[in-house]
C-alpha cells in the first residue's frame, strides 16, 4: 500500500476515535439534560396535579399539615356539593351556548370570506385585506368600553347575544387570514379544471376548497372553541347576575359563598377546566397546529 | 369550415405582449401540436380556446360559434392540465363524473358514464381509489377520462406528458394516438418536444414569441422549414448551420462558397444576391464522410467526439465552418482526432437569409 | 376570466363577505372609531357628552393612578416576557432532545397549562400559596424563619408572583413555537461543527442561538403584545384588596369606565393603551430586525 494510502487510513482512524469519544461523552451529557428535562416537567406539571388531587380530599385532610401526594380517603364531596348548590349547571350552559355560537359564527363568516379575498376579484378586495390586517394593531380590551356602550344601546348586556358579538372579531379575523393563506395554495389547475368542467363559484368552494383544507377547519374550531371557552374579561364585564355567566366568571363568584373551602373551589375549577382538557388531550396535534398557525400571523 | 378559429388574436398583459396577431385554423377530427420553445405563446394560446384567458384583441370561433365570450364550461371543451389537477379528496370515480355531478346529473348517470369511460381507459379497477394511490400513468388516464366524460367537440391538452419519465412517455403516446384514432374527435396539444409533436400531430404550429412560425405538417416541417427557427426546431440532432456566401445566382439555382473554399450548388427561391451572406443549413443526416483527400468533398475537418448509439454514430466534427455533427447509419470505422472530409447532400440543404427566412 | 360573468363574479364575492364585512363593521370598525371620539368627550359611560378636546388626556397624565397603571404594566411585561421566552427556548432545547411518545407527554406537561382558563389558573396557585396550608409555603419558610407569608398580599412579592404563575401558564406556547424553529435545523449542521471541535456551548451560541432567532423574535414579540394587555391575572389575585397599588393599564380603564363612570377618560386611556402597543411593537420590531441582519 502506498505511503499516501497508509496515511489516509490512519487518519481515518484518528477521526474515529476522536468522533466516539466525543459521542459516548455527548451520551453522558445527553443523559443529564433529559433527566433534567424530565425533572422540569414534573415540577410544571405538580400544580396541577395538585389542584386535582386536593378536590378528591375530604376537608379535613387538606388542612392538614404535611403534603399527601395521594387522598387517604379519597372522596368525591367536593364534587357532589359543587355540582348540588352552585350555579355551575347554568355556567355550563352558558359556556356551551356561547362557546357554540362564537366558533359557529366566526368559522361560517371567515370561510366565506377568505375564498372571497383569495379567489375573487372585486373592489374594495385590497382595502378590505389591508383593514383586516391593521386591525391586529386595536387591542381587544382597549374596545372594552365601546362594545359595554355598544351593547347596551342593542339592550344586550346581561344577556348571552350580548356576550356572544364582541368576541367575533379577534377570532374571526385571524381565521379569515388563515383561509385566505390556505385558499391561496390550493394550485390553480384545480380551479381552472372544476371551472371547465361548469362549477360555479359556491360549487367550487364547497366542494372543492373547502374539502381538501379540512384539516385547518377543525383546527380553527378547536381553537375558537376553546379560547370562546377560557375567556373572562369580556363576559366579566358584560354580565352582571350569576345565570347568565360563563364557567370561567363564575368560578371566581363561588369561594364567598362556602368561606374557605379549599377542596370546594379547586373542584369547581377542574370542572371548569375539564372540557377544554379534553379536548386538547383529543384532538393534540390539530391543537398544537392551529397555535402555530395564529403564531405564523402575528409574527 | 374549420373546427377551431383563432382570428387575429392578440393577447397582453399589461406592458408585455404574449400573443400578436395570430390566425390559426384548425380542421375537425385533426390532432394539431401547438410547438415551440417556453415562453412561445403555446399555452396561452390553448388557454385562450379554452376560456382560461381573455382574449384582448380578436375573435374564437368553435364549430362556427363565436365563443370569444362565452365561459369555458359552454364552449364544449375539455382539457388536460399538466398536473393532471385531480381533485385528491375525490375517488376516481368521482373525479370523471365531476363534471356531470356539477352539472345535477342523476347518480346513476353519473355511475353510468363514468364507468364506460373508466372501461375505454382501462380503469375499472381503479374506480374506487384515490389519486395518491396511482401512479403517474393512472393519474394522466383518470384526467383523460374527466375530459372524456363530459363529449367535448375538442379536446385540449396542456404538455400532458412532462411530468412522467421517458419510458412511460412513449408508451403514453402511444395510447393518446390511439384514443385520437379510435374517437376521432379533433385535438389540440400544446408541447415544447418536438418527437411528441412529430410522431402524435397531423399538423403542427411552430410558435416563436407569439407568432406563428410555420404551420404544415410534420413532414413538411422537417423537409421544408420556413425559416431557421423552424429548422433547429425540429428535427434531433438538429441541423448545422454555417456561415457561407452567395457566389452567384443562375436562375432557380445558387453557387454557394463554403467556409474553406469549395462551392456547392444550393436550390433557391426567389430572393437571393450575389455576396449576400447568408447561412447554410444541412441535417446531420445529411452529411457523409468521405477520404479526406475526396476532391468532391464539401469540407475537411478533424473528428473531435465520437458518439456510437449502435443503429446509427454520431460525429463532432471540427471543420472551417464551426463544429458540425454528422449522424451516419449503423457503426462508423472513425476515430476521435481523425481527419475526414464531409460531403454535402446537395438537394437537402437549405439557405437561411439574414431575416432567418428560407431563401 | 371572461369580462361578461364578471359582474357576476362581484356579487358572489360581496355574497360571500356580507356576514364577515357586517359583523366586522358594527363590532370593530365602529366601535374603534367611537373609542377615538369618546376619547375627546366627557360623557360617562352610557349617554352623550360635550367635545372637550384633550382634555382627558391632560388629565391622564396628571393622574397618578393612571402613572401607577402604567408602571406597574410596564414591570410586569419586564418580569414576564424575557424569563418566559428564554425559559421556553431552554425547555425546547431540552424536549427535542426526547423521542416519540416520551416526547409527547413531556410536551403535554407543559402545554396543559396553557389550554386551562385563566380562573382555574389562578385557583390553582392561590391555593398553592395560599397562607395557611398552600405547597408553596414549604419552600418560602427557609428564607423567612418559619413565617408564613401571604404571597399576593405582600406588594412586593405581588408583581412577580403573578408574572412568576403567568410564565407557568403560558409557557407551554413559547415551547411549542421553539420546537417548531428547532425542528427546523437540520441534524448534519450540528454534526459538522462537532468534527470541526465545536463545543455544545459554541454550537449553542454560534449555530442554535442564530438559526432560532427569527423564532425568538417572534415570540418576544408576541408575548410583548400579550402582557401589555394583562387584566385577568392581576384582576384576581388582587382579589379586591390593594387593587390600586397594583393596578394595570387595562384594569384603570374598567375602573374609569364602569366604577367612576367616565366613558371619555376611559376611552382616552384606552387609546393610549393603542398607542403604547403600537409604539412598543414597531420599536421591538426595528430593534429584534437590526439585531436579527448582525
Amino acid at each position: 500500500m502506498t505511503a499516501a494510502a497508509e496515511a489516509g487510513q490512519e487518519l481515518a482512524a484518528a477521526l474515529a476515535t476522536r468522533r466516539l469519544a466525543r459521542l459516548r461523552h455527548l451520551d453522558l451529557f445527553g443523559l443529564v439534560i433529559t433527566l433534567t428535562t424530565l425533572g422540569f416537567a414534573v415540577v410544571w406539571a405538580f400544580p396541577l396535579y395538585w389542584g386535582l388531587v386536593t378536590t378528591f380530599k375530604p376537608e379535613y385532610e387538606v388542612v392538614r399539615p404535611g403534603v399527601q401526594l395521594w387522598p387517604e380517603h379519597f372522596t368525591l364531596e367536593a364534587y357532589v356539593h359543587v355540582l348540588m348548590r352552585t350555579k355551575i349547571g347554568i355556567w355550563y350552559l352558558n359556556s356551551l351556548i356561547t362557546s357554540g355560537a362564537v366558533t359557529a359564527i366566526v368559522v361560517t363568516m371567515a370561510v366565506g370570506a377568505g375564498y372571497a379575498i383569495s379567489q375573487l376579484r372585486f373592489p374594495g378586495r385590497r382595502l378590505f385585506w389591508w383593514t383586516i390586517l391593521a386591525s391586529f394593531m386595536i387591542p381587544i380590551p382597549s374596545l372594552t368600553v365601546p362594545h359595554f356602550i355598544l351593547m347596551s344601546q342593542f339592550h344586550w348586556i346581561n344577556t348571552l347575544p350580548g356576550v356572544i358579538a364582541p368576541q367575533l372579531i379577534a377570532p374571526g379575523a385571524l381565521s379569515v387570514i388563515i383561509y385566505k393563506q390556505f385558499f391561496d395554495s390550493v394550485p390553480k389547475d384545480f380551479r381552472e379544471a372544476a371551472v371547465i368542467d361548469g362549477a360555479s363559484e359556491f360549487q367550487l368552494l364547497f366542494r372543492i376548497y373547502l374539502p381538501m383544507n379540512w384539516g385547518i377547519t377543525t383546527a380553527l374550531v378547536i381553537i375558537t372553541f376553546i379560547g370562546a371557552w377560557n375567556l373572562f374579561l369580556w363576559p366579566f364585564v358584560a354580565v352582571n347576575t350569576e345565570d347568565k355567566m360563563n364557567i370561567t366568571v363564575g368560578i371566581t363568584q363561588v369561594h364567598d359563598a362556602f368561606g374557605v373551602s379549599y377542596a370546594r373551589d379547586l373542584a369547581v375549577a377542574m370542572l371548569a377546566a375539564l372540557p377544554v382538557a379534553i379536548v386538547y388531550l383529543v384532538f393534540q396535534r390539530r391543537v398544537t397546529q392551529a397555535i402555530m398557525l395564529s403564531a405564523g400571523i402575528k409574527g | 369550415m374549420p373546427h377551431v378559429e383563432l382570428r387575429r388574436v392578440t393577447k397582453r398583459y399589461g406592458p408585455v405582449t404574449a400573443v400578436s396577431d395570430l390566425s390559426l385554423s384548425v380542421e375537425k377530427g385533426s390532432f394539431t401540436a401547438l410547438l415551440g420553445p417556453s415562453g412561445c405563446g403555446k399555452s396561452t394560446l390553448l388557454r385562450m380556446i379554452a376560456g382560461l384567458e381573455e382574449i384582448t384583441v380578436g375573435d374564437c370561433f368553435i364549430n362556427g360559434v363565436d365563443v370569444t365570450d362565452a365561459p369555458p364550461a359552454k364552449r364544449r371543451i375539455a382539457m388536460v392540465f399538466q398536473s393532471y389537477a385531480l381533485y385528491p379528496h375525490m375517488t376516481v370515480r368521482q373525479n370523471i363524473a365531476f363534471s356531470l355531478s356539477v352539472a345535477g346529473a342523476p347518480r346513476k348517470t353519473q355511475s353510468e358514464r363514468a364507468l364506460e369511460v373508466a372501461r375505454i381507459l382501462q380503469l375499472e379497477p381503479f374506480l374506487d381509489r384515490r389519486p395518491a394511490e396511482l401512479s403517474g400513468g393512472q393519474r394522466q388516464r383518470v384526467a383523460i377520462g374527466r375530459a372524456l366524460v363530459r363529449k367535448p367537440e375538442v379536446f385540449l391538452f396542456d404538455e400532458p406528458l412532462s411530468n412522467l419519465d421517458a419510458k412511460l412517455r412513449v408508451q403514453m403516446r402511444l395510447e393518446l394516438a390511439k384514443l385520437h384514432a379510435d374517437l376521432g374527435t379533433t385535438m389540440i396539444y400544446v408541447t415544447h418536444d418536438q418527437t411528441e409533436a412529430m410522431t402524435l400531430a397531423d399538423m403542427i404550429v411552430v410558435l416563436d414569441k407569439g407568432r406563428i412560425s410555420q404551420v404544415g405538417s410534420p413532414l413538411e416541417l422537417y423537409n421544408a422549414p420556413a425559416n431557421k427557427f423552424v429548422a433547429s426546431f425540429i428535427g434531433s440532432p438538429s441541423m448545422n448551420f454555417i456561415d457561407v456566401r452567395i457566389a452567384s445566382v443562375n436562375g432557380q439555382t445558387a453557387s454557394v462558397v463554403l467556409p474553406g473554399g469549395r462551392e456547392t450548388m444550393v436550390r433557391v427561391g426567389a430572393e437571393g444576391a450575389p455576396g449576400d451572406s447568408t447561412e447554410l443549413g444541412v441535417r446531420p443526416e445529411h452529411l457523409t464522410v468521405v477520404d479526406p483527400q475526396d476532391p468532391t468533398a464539401s469540407f475537411n475537418g478533424a473528428v473531435t467526439i465520437v458518439e456510437r448509439l449502435g443503429n446509427s454514430t454520431l460525429l463532432y466534427v471540427d471543420t472551417p465552418g464551426g463544429q458540425l455533427i454528422v449522424e451516419g447509419k449503423g457503426n462508423l470505422e472513425v476515430k476521435s482526432g481523425e481527419p475526414v472530409g464531409l460531403k454535402v447532400m446537395e438537394s437537402q440543404v437549405h439557405l437561411f437569409g439574414p431575416t432567418g427566412s428560407v431563401l | 376570466m371572461i369580462v361578461k360573468s364578471r359582474r357576476n363574479e362581484i356579487v358572489v364575492a360581496y355574497a360571500l363577505m356580507a356576514p364577515f364585512i357586517i359583523v366586522y363593521g358594527v363590532l370593530f370598525v365602529y366601535p374603534s372609531v367611537k373609542m377615538f371620539e369618546l376619547s375627546f368627550t366627557d360623557a360617562p359611560l352610557i349617554g352623550e357628552g360635550a367635545w372637550v378636546g384633550f382634555k382627558n388626556f391632560w388629565r391622564l397624565q396628571s393622574d397618578r393612578l393612571f402613572s401607577t397603571a402604567i408602571w406597574n404594566t410596564t414591570y410586569f411585561v419586564l418580569l414576564s416576557v424575557v424569563p418566559s421566552t428564554l425559559i421556553g427556548l431552554a425547555v425546547a432545547l431540552g424536549v427535542n432532545r426526547l423521542r416519540g411518545r416520551l416526547q409527547g407527554v413531556v410536551l403535554a406537561a407543559f402545554f396543559l397549562p396553557y389550554i386551562l382558563p385563566v380562573s382555574v389558573v389562578y385557583r390553582i396557585w392561590s391555593w398553592m400559596f395560599d397562607k395557611d396550608f398552600g405547597v408553596a409555603q414549604y419552600v418560602i419558610t427557609p428564607f423567612t424563619g418559619g413565617q408564613h407569608v401571604s404571597v399576593f398580599r405582600t406588594l412586593p412579592l405581588f408583581m412577580p408572583a403573578v408574572a412568576f404563575v403567568t410564565i407557568w401558564w403560558l409557557l407551554g406556547f413559547n415551547v411549542l413555537l421553539f420546537i417548531a424553529g428547532l425542528r427546523n435545523i437540520s441534524s448534519e449542521i450540528y454534526e459538522a461543527a462537532a468534527l470541526d471541535g465545536a463545543g455544545r456551548w459554541t454550537q449553542f451560541r454560534r449555530i442554535t442561538w442564530p438559526l432560532i432567532w427569527p423564532v425568538t423574535a417572534l415570540v418576544l414579540t408576541i408575548q410583548l403584545i400579550l402582557q401589555l394587555k394583562i387584566f385577568d391575572q392581576v384582576y384576581l389575585f388582587a382579589n379586591n384588596v390593594r387593587t390600586d397599588a397594583t393596578m394595570v393599564m387595562v384594569q384603570y380603564i374598567l375602573k374609569q369606565a364602569f366604577q367612576m363612570n367616565k366613558g371619555g377618560l376611559a376611552a382616552a386611556a384606552s387609546v393610549v393603551l393603542f398607542l403604547v402597543i403600537v409604539v412598543a411593537s414597531v420599536l421591538q420590531f426595528q430593534l429584534l430586525r437590526a439585531r436579527g441582519e448582525r
